[in-house]
């Protein structure tokens, strides 16, 4: 018995920097966050009101939701093809290494590379000239800095793509292919084996995967800091602004916004893993029935 | 066979092209000189790109600022996520899985709400415009990234070996550097080459609680953005690239010599 409570001992301490270090420093900063939001007096919650009063919050939330959906949805679609194709096609997989590249480049440089490709005046307008489909400048569609985020969703997916791969490769090299050549032999097509026995198999580490890009394009200044449009901005831009202008009066401004953010990444991220957990039940009763 | 093959070469050109080429292409770039619209090719080659970004002294300081805070980052977080992974992946204890999920809250909370949280206590506590602030907020969203490449390596490896040499009498200190960490090193390499990466590309935390004093090149970026020409900002984002990869050789070179010693004794 003793020597059983020694080890647990043990087992805490090496843990308790690590866990001490995440639930202070989120636990502490999320009270801060939400005490400096409210209003001293009168009103505690007036910089609440008046920012779901602003326009330029609305505009700037539906366009922030459309960019992040469509980056997730995109990226896990687009990654998940990849995965498969490259799963079925290479036994071997040294090949991964160039696909994982982007990710040893920051957020910015990765804006700056669509920049220098898609903008009016950037390399594929160059083609498109030499090769006799515009014959000026202005004639390339605006891809970058434009006001429908075009620029920023292809930055994000060239980032964030490479992600996907890497989180769901190691998933289907762990799959038993057994499943499938039964599913195959019993006569399902394609999208059936693909709905029976794949996405069973993957969709935890799918779910995961679009969450951590969806929170972290939700909040992200990055990429919107280099190519965003002045109006509408996205919203880790407009706050960071308003946190920052030279007189600290928009700051409680900001924090109120960021709570915001916060509580619905977490009702999201909270809701997701729910409705998850509940398919499973679903989809283990179906096995066993 | 052959379809097969042709249908390999199809989907590796199509990778290449969009994945390595646009980086290739920022390289080709930062060597160039007056690339204009409508040049497939630039008419000279040119260092000057480079020559710019390593005559600016704010520059050259600002590299060695961002390499040591990224440094003393990743060293942390190997201090702390090594333990913290071991203990996770080889016991079983009450409240695991809540300790589990609560190390994982850095990925689902935005790191700008945490900074601007935590904002008026680092400028109290004096933390903040100072490196200290700013290595101490890099922890928070390279951590749990770290414990979880770490746990999936201890979940690889097992606790046998552990436990044979221990049976065989070395002591926990012995057993970790000879036994536990030549076989954890190659989810280390990740560790800190990830953390490295994570590092080096921050912008807003080091924006918020460094205040602008402590300036790392993601923090150039910008402002050079704005006013250098197109060689320019090439060079400076090929750099971005060149520091992780000479992150890497040095980091390798460590690991072998530590195998080397190792073998030695």
């Amino acid at each position: 018995m003793k020597s059983f409570v020694q080890k647990n001992k043990s087992v805490w301490i090496q843990i308790l920097p690590a866990a001490l270090f995440t639930i202070f420093l989120t636990g502490y900063s999320m009270v801060m966050l939400v005490k400096e939001s409210m209003a001293s007096d009168g009103n505690r919650f007036k910089y609440y009101s008046e920012l779901f009063r602003t326009q330029t919050f609305w505009d700037s939330f539906y366009m922030t939701l459309i960019v992040a959906l469509l980056s997730t949805t995109l990226a896990l679609l687009i990654g998940l093809i990849i995965t498969r194709t490259f799963y079925r096609l290479f036994p071997s997989d040294h090949w991964k290494l160039i696909i994982w590249l982007p990710m040893l480049l920051p957020h910015f440089v990765a804006g700056y590379i669509l920049f220098l490709l898609l903008s009016q005046g950037g390399f594929l307008s160059s083609i498109s000239y030499q090769i006799g489909w515009i014959q000026e400048m202005g004639q390339f569609p605006v891809f970058v800095q434009d006001p429908f985020y075009i620029g920023v969703i292809l930055s994000y997916l060239w980032k964030e793509i490479p992600f996907v791969v890497l989180m769901l490769l190691p998933i289907y090299q762990q799959m038993n292919e057994k499943y499938e050549e039964t599913a195959r032999t019993l006569g399902a097509k394609k999208w059936e084996v693909f709905k029976t026995v794949e996405l069973p198999w993957i969709w935890p580490v799918l779910l995961e995967t679009g969450i951590i890009i969806f929170v972290f394009v939700l909040s992200a200044y990055e990429i919107p800091g280099l190519l965003g449009v002045t109006y509408p901005k996205l919203l880790p831009v407009l706050a960071y602004e308003w946190f920052f202008t030279g007189t600290w009066e928009n700051r409680p401004l900001a924090q109120a916004f960021m709570v915001l953010i916060t509580v619905s990444t977490v009702i999201i991220t909270f809701f997701l893993i729910w409705s998850a957990q509940r398919l499973k039940s679903r989809l283990m009763k179906g096995v066993d029935g | 066979m052959n379809r097969y093959r042709t249908k390999q070469w199809v989907f590796l050109t199509m990778i290449v092209f969009i994945f390595p080429i646009p980086i290739l292409f920022l390289f080709v770039k930062s060597f160039s000189y007056g690339w204009r619209w409508p040049d497939i090719f630039p008419d000279q080659w040119d260092g000057r790109g480079w020559r710019v970004i390593f005559q600016d002294p704010l520059l050259i300081q600002s590299i060695n600022t961002t390499v040591m805070i990224a440094v003393i980052v990743v060293l942390l977080n190997l201090i702390i996520a090594i333990p913290a992974a071991r203990a996770i992946s080889f016991y079983n204890f009450k409240g695991k899985s809540v300790i589990e999920t609560l190390m994982l809250t850095p990925v689902f909370i935005p790191e700008l709400a945490v900074s601007m949280g935590i904002h008026m206590t680092m400028i109290r506590l004096g933390l903040a415009d100072h490196v200290v602030g700013v290595i101490f907020i890099h922890l928070y969203p390279t951590l749990p990234y770290s414990i979880r490449i770490l746990r999936a390596g201890f979940d690889k490896i097992g606790k046998g070996w552990e436990e044979q040499a221990q049976t065989i009498g070395s002591n926990s200190v012995q057993t970790f550097w000879n036994i536990t960490m030549p076989l954890i090193l190659p989810s280390v390499r990740s560790a800190a080459l990830l953390t490295f990466v994570i590092s080096i590309s921050q912008y807003v935390l080091t924006a918020i609680i460094g205040g602008g004093r402590v300036t790392t090149l993601s923090l150039l970026y910008y402002p050079y953005f704005m006013s250098a020409n197109e060689a320019v900002l090439a060079s400076f984002s090929v750099l971005f690239a060149l520091l992780p990869f000479t992150f890497f050789i040095m980091t390798e070179g460590l690991f072998k010599l530590y195998m080397f010693l190792l073998r030695k004794s």
